[in-house]
């Protein structure tokens, strides 16, 4: 349920996906051709971001982020983790500390991991499972917040536990033995492998372990350590010795070291990678997209379009209604906006057919959200304003005029550009739109409250795990209406055979058999016009001349930096 | 820039009167050719702004109407066609990623930028010289009090005021209008502490002494004899203003607390167009020259209008 | 004068207390809830209610102003999981997005903005002191227009255009210089300067004018006056003349200028520092206000009030110095 949010993920625009769709074979060609992960060792690469937002508290019981991250992943490794290859089998579930993707029991309430052997932390000390509990027990301590909800919501007793610094366990978490973790949770879940690869499941030894300043001096687990991390600035990792890739069959760990630097401006990022000179030679940038202008300038480049990756993640970028609020509580006024949109224009505002493809589902196209075809209101390419007019007759609604909310910037495209594009559509149709912008951390605030939540606004939501279930329950399922805040369900629609659907399908735990059921639910919502898809995004990213095999995972959208090399 | 004159400019060299020094003002302004060049281009300005509906009107446009048939949609959005798709149609070319027309958006582009910075300017100038003067001429206590208040105003947290303002202001309020007193309200520092220099310095003169002595009152000699020596800086550096506010104005926009969409204004154009100006430089140019171009005319005409308010200079200037 | 300076130190800490009130109200009113950003998205009512009294957001903005000011005369404690720290007078408390005490977030940040505003000011008062001497002394011919054109240019361009303009042509076209990162000036020196120069040359761009403009009219001014005509007449070098006599007479303005010109510098300097991801003062102003992170935007207005104070009573003294006809107030 990852929201493109600084705190989440990959900061401003980010979230790519996949090279290995479309012309991903072929863009990579460049490093993939002279690639030998046997002998791809040595050398620094670079990373240029923008925000440090994934990468702000190096704390594994404080990162929201998907599929272990881009750089997190580097040095916590999790009970499982996103498989590393590039294309469609990227967003499956491989096993990392585990010796497997997890043994459900009990309709998938119980869920049962062995650790494999010669696991190590960097100080040479073995990893227990011991290790791991401590690290999901202590992302329950108010001191440090930020972490993924779902262990909150699906751990026995996990509501109500406050952490382990008072001395309290948490007894849904069970250690039989050293090698043997056991988690039970209060409702079947079929996708927990997929959670098990956050941060939360990476182990932290309860020696070492200070609360608060544990991020000073990260304990790791896997080929990287942290030399040193000043926050919003920088972050050096160099090799950890006590790593083997006999004991890890998911990172290649090319580079000897890894400097990240934070606080960039995105025009700098995509200047210093097409130039590409001295050593951002060895760059690249986990959480900065090509901008429709420098793709304009470079789609005449044949040099850089050589060094551009091309990725999808799972997002949908859509106009979200507030059904408690006046005239959005009649169906026919959501219908006649859906009609009324031009997706083209909308797509356009963004960068064009070359970063955003026009959505008319709220699931992502992408097989493994459960992806189904439908277009519940066809009003072609450009919308239909004449029929919005109908049904804006019908509902008595002749002389509308709203007010539509955004984001202040187009950092997210869900900023004036988007409501732009939006106002001039609906104005064809006869409804005036004004336009109301919000900071962007007001703009936050003010639409996760159902208290202050607009009626209309832009937004977009992509999942935090490549499954439809988490892509589709916080904005359907009618329990996770949040009152107090953090609501992402803005219709505010809570039907009860929705509700049971969800938990129906949250039981399997094979995947690819829940697809469909996840496809046929968001058709049968799409007709309630709770949402008006807009667009899925693309993202465009450039490399640096020395880099190898940079592709975007499929699960993230981003560069899988445990898969990339300098040499 | 007409305010001003009307507001400070007459009294100054005591011998001649008021209608007889403003004669000579006039005369000398214009025998000033890059003065009256830059006056002419002020004017011609003002008019595109104040015409900007009939004008567009005769080119057949307006700002906020999408033509995205006329951009290249896998190339990021870019117009199609030379210097950023200009033709019989639109005459500067369109907007990427909109197609909106850029002749009609820099037309009204300009209402905003000229009320804005003008707007700003006089706000400027109202706190800044009456706060200077009575600075300069009240006395150490009003001195030093209106020293702080100079303090408070330079070192306020302006971005997050700014931020504040746009989450709180009513969407009804009027933006230009909010923008004048966001950029106003904190920077008339340099004004005010410019004059109250010109104070301290003009007040120990000796055509100031004389005139205490000839029992004129304070506020006779504040207005009569010190302000007119002090005019010169203060118009030098109210021309500098006039260009500065309009790029606070763009700064704004940068940060997102400019204008509202669909609104234009340049600094909002310069700001959506600067990462564009290699894959259509025409968005750049358009809103960059004209602010270039009113800038250049401002400050010629405050030049020669300072040349000529010196009550000092010759009269056949400095040729 | 001793009196003068313990009158400005009192009205500091008056100008302190007001601007930070300020700040908090203005905290208030803002819908945003810092918490939110904190706690991440999968956060619920109760979850923020926690991080809510972890921040002290749930005391009334009254009491929270309240324990600020503490904090800076007496100091305060924090939780950090298994223990307490305290963090010690004068304590600005600890940022809501990062965690670090404030004071060593401004601390490690300052040197970067002043070596960009201390070189900047530098080059852009010679720049246009000199650009301005000599735009009076050919005043209305062909290098005045020219002078007056480029300086223009310059005040009219925002430095998100000619900062990236410069970039893309020394660093990506040219490539006479690597992309600007920061270097302290302590580990290398020649290194920090050639990463500042771009920088350095955005600000100057921009901030030059005022200088040449006001030098400029300073000059013409003072060469019209009856003493400088007397010291021409008694056939003084026209050098000396200049150099002695005008110049001083046209720059005294200039000194309260830069003292005044302040807050346009800092919010430039900002800009700058945001376009070339220098991690100095202003970027920090953009990631906390856009964060709402309420403790650092109030530490970052003490820091900047005492500039400006700092910064004014410097020009004040300095003016007195240079013209002996003004009395400090």
């Amino acid at each position: 349920m990852l929201r493109k949010v600084p705190v989440l993920l990959t900061a401003a625009a980010v979230l790519a996906a996949a090279s290995a769709c479309s012309s991903g074979g072929s863009t990579s060609a460049s490093g993939g051709s002279s690639f030998d992960p046997k002998n791809c060792q040595g050398g620094t690469l670079y990373i240029l971001n923008q925000d440090s937002a994934t990468d702000e508290h190096f704390d594994p019981a404080r990162i929201y982020t998907s599929g272990g991250g881009a750089v997190p992943s580097l040095v916590f490794r999790t009970l499982t983790t996103r498989k590393r290859v590039p294309g469609e089998a990227g967003t499956t579930v491989a096993p990392d500390l585990a010796t497997d993707t997890g043994t459900p029991s009990d309709d998938a309430k119980t869920w049962t991991y062995h650790l494999r052997d010669g696991l190590k932390f960097e100080d040479g000390t073995p990893i227990t499972s011991e290790d791991v509990k401590w690290g999901v027990e202590r992302s329950f301590a108010p001191e440090l917040p930020g972490g993924i909800p779902y262990l909150r919501d699906w751990l026995v007793g996990g509501a109500d536990y406050t952490g382990p610094y008072k001395g309290k366990e948490l007894d849904s978490i069970q250690t039989p033995t050293d090698k043997t973790i056991v988690f039970k949770l209060r409702k079947p879940e079929g996708d927990f492998p997929y959670v098990a690869t956050a941060t939360q499941f990476a182990p932290v030894p309860k020696a070492k372990d200070g609360g608060t300043a544990f991020e000073k001096h990260p304990i790791s687990s896997g080929p990287y350590k942290v030399q040193t991390h000043v926050q919003d600035k920088s972050l050096t990792l160099v090799r950890n010795p006590n790593w083997s890739r006999a004991a890890d069959d998911q990172r290649l760990a090319c580079p000897d070291r890894i400097e990240a630097t934070y606080g960039l401006s995105a025009a700098v990022i995509n200047q210093r990678l097409s130039t590409s000179s001295g050593k951002d030679a060895n760059a690249i940038t986990t959480d900065t997209d090509l901008s429709p202008a420098e793709l304009a300038r470079i789609s005449t480049d044949p040099n850089l379009k050589k060094r551009t990756v091309r990725g999808q993640f799972g997002y949908t970028n859509f106009i979200a209604f507030n059904t408690k609020v006046k005239p959005f509580d009649d169906v026919r006024v959501r219908q006649a906006i859906s009609y009324a949109v031009n997706r083209q224009a909308a797509v356009i505002a963004v960068g064009g057919s070359s970063l955003a493809t026009a959505a008319t589902t709220f699931l992502p196209d992408q097989a493994a959200f459960g992806y189904q075809p439908y277009d519940a209101f066809p009003a072609g390419p450009t919308g239909n304003p004449t029929k919005a007019k109908e049904l804006l007759a019908q509902a008595g609604q002749s002389n509308l005029s709203i007010t539509l909310a955004h984001r202040n910037s187009d950092s997210h495209q869900d900023g004036p550009a988007v409501a732009t594009a939006v106002q001039e559509a609906l104005k064809q149709a006869g409804i005036t739109v004004n336009l109301k912008a919000y900071d962007q951390a007001s703009y936050r605030s003010v639409q996760t409250k159902p208290s202050t939540e607009p009626g209309i606004f832009l937004s977009g939501w992509g999942a935090d795990w490549p499954t439809g279930g988490p892509f589709l329950a916080p904005i359907f399922d009618g329990r996770q209406i949040l009152k107090d805040g953090g609501n992402y369900n803005f219709a505010q629609y809570d039907d009860p055979k929705v509700n049971a659907e969800f938990d129906a399908t949250n039981k399997i735990s094979d995947p690819v058999q829940a697809r469909p059921r996840w496809g046929a639910l968001d058709a049968e919502l799409g007709e309630q016009a709770l949402t008006v898809p807009l667009f899925h995004p693309i993202y465009l990213r450039l490399y640096g001349k020395n880099v190898k095999n940079p592709y975007l995972d499929q699960w993230r959208g981003s560069y899988d930096v445990a898969m990339v090399s300098v040499k | 820039m007409t305010e001003l004159v009307t507001e400070v400019g007459g009294p100054g060299a005591p011998a001649s009167g008021p209608p007889a020094r403003a004669r000579q003002v006039l005369r000398r302004l214009r025998s000033d050719r890059p003065a009256m060049a830059g006056l002419v281009v002020t004017v011609v300005l003002i008019l595109a702004a104040v015409f900007a509906p009939l004008l567009a009107a005769i080119e057949g446009q307006d700002t906020t109407t999408f033509h995205i048939q006329l951009l290249d949609s896998a190339r990021g959005g870019v117009p199609r066609g030379a210097l950023g798709g200009v033709s019989a149609d639109h005459w500067l070319g369109v907007e990427p990623t909109t197609g909106r027309d850029l002749f009609a958006r820099a037309l009204y582009g300009a209402r905003i930028s000229f009320t804005v910075a003008f707007g700003t300017l006089v706000v400027q100038l109202l706190l800044g010289v009456a706060i200077g003067l009575a600075a300069g001429f009240g006395g150490r206590v009003a001195d030093a009090a209106l020293g702080r208040l100079i303090d408070l105003a330079i070192s306020f947290p302006q971005l997050m005021f700014a931020i504040a303002l746009l989450a709180i202001v009513p969407q009804s309020f009027p933006r230009p209008v909010l923008l004048m007193l966001v950029i106003g309200l904190f920077n008339w520092g340099g004004t005010a502490r410019l004059t109250r220099g010109q104070v301290l310095s003009l007040k120990t003169r000796d055509y100031v002494a004389a005139a205490r002595l000839s029992g004129a009152s304070p506020a006779r000699i504040a207005l009569r004899e010190i302000l007119p020596g002090a005019l010169p800086q203060v118009l030098t550096y109210a021309a500098i203003l006039l260009p500065t506010n309009m790029v606070s104005e763009a700064g704004l926009s940068f940060l997102g607390v400019g204008v509202h969409p669909p609104t234009s204004s340049w600094g909002q154009m310069l700001s959506t167009a600067t990462t564009w100006f290699r894959a259509d430089p025409m968005y750049v140019l358009v809103p960059g020259l004209s602010l270039l171009t009113a800038v250049l005319a401002f400050t010629l005409f405050a030049d020669g209008l300072r040349a000529a308010l010196d009550p000092k200079a010759s009269p056949r200037g400095r040729r | 004068m001793i009196l003068y300076l313990v009158r400005r130190l009192g009205s500091l800490l008056v100008l302190l207390v007001v601007m930070t009130a300020v700040v908090y109200g203005i905290f208030y009113a803002i819908p945003a809830d810092p918490a939110i950003l904190v706690c991440g998205k999968g956060c619920d009512g109760a979850q923020l209610a926690v991080v809510h009294h972890k921040l002290g957001l749930d005391q009334p903005i009254t009491a929270q102003y309240w324990h600020f000011l503490e904090g800076l005369v007496v100091g305060r404690d924090y939780s950090s999981g298994p223990d307490v720290t305290h963090c010690a007078a004068p304590c600005l408390g600890y940022s809501f997005q990062t965690d670090l005490p404030v004071l060593s977030l401004i601390a490690q940040r300052l040197p970067v903005s002043l070596s960009l505003t201390a070189g900047a000011l530098v080059l852009w008062t010679v720049t246009g002191v000199s650009l301005g001497l000599v735009s009076a002394l050919r005043e209305k011919r062909l290098t005045d227009r020219l002078i007056t054109v480029f300086v223009l240019g310059g005040l009219g361009t925002p430095v998100f255009v000619s900062g990236l303009l410069l970039l893309m042509v020394f660093c990506g076209w040219l490539q006479w210089l690597d992309f600007p990162v920061y270097v302290p000036l302590t580990e290398d020196p020649a290194g920090w300067a050639r990463n500042l120069i771009l920088p350095w040359l955005t600000l100057t761009i921009l901030q030059s004018a005022i200088f040449t403009r006001l030098t400029r009219t300073g000059m013409l001014e003072t060469l019209s006056e009856d003493h400088i005509r007397t010291f021409r007449a008694y056939g003084l070098p026209e050098r000396r003349v200049i150099g002695r006599h005008a110049l001083r007479g046209a720059l005294t303005p200039l000194i309260s200028i830069n003292a005044v010109e302040f807050g346009v510098v800092l919010v430039n300097a900002m800009l700058t520092e945001t376009l070339f991801g220098l991690p100095g003062i202003g970027q920090l102003i953009v990631q906390s206000s856009n964060n709402v992170d309420l403790p650092v935007v109030a530490g970052l207005t003490l820091t900047a009030g005492l500039a400006v104070v700092l910064a004014n009573t410097a020009a004040d003294l300095l003016y007195a110095t240079v013209d002996r006809r003004v009395v400090l107030a």
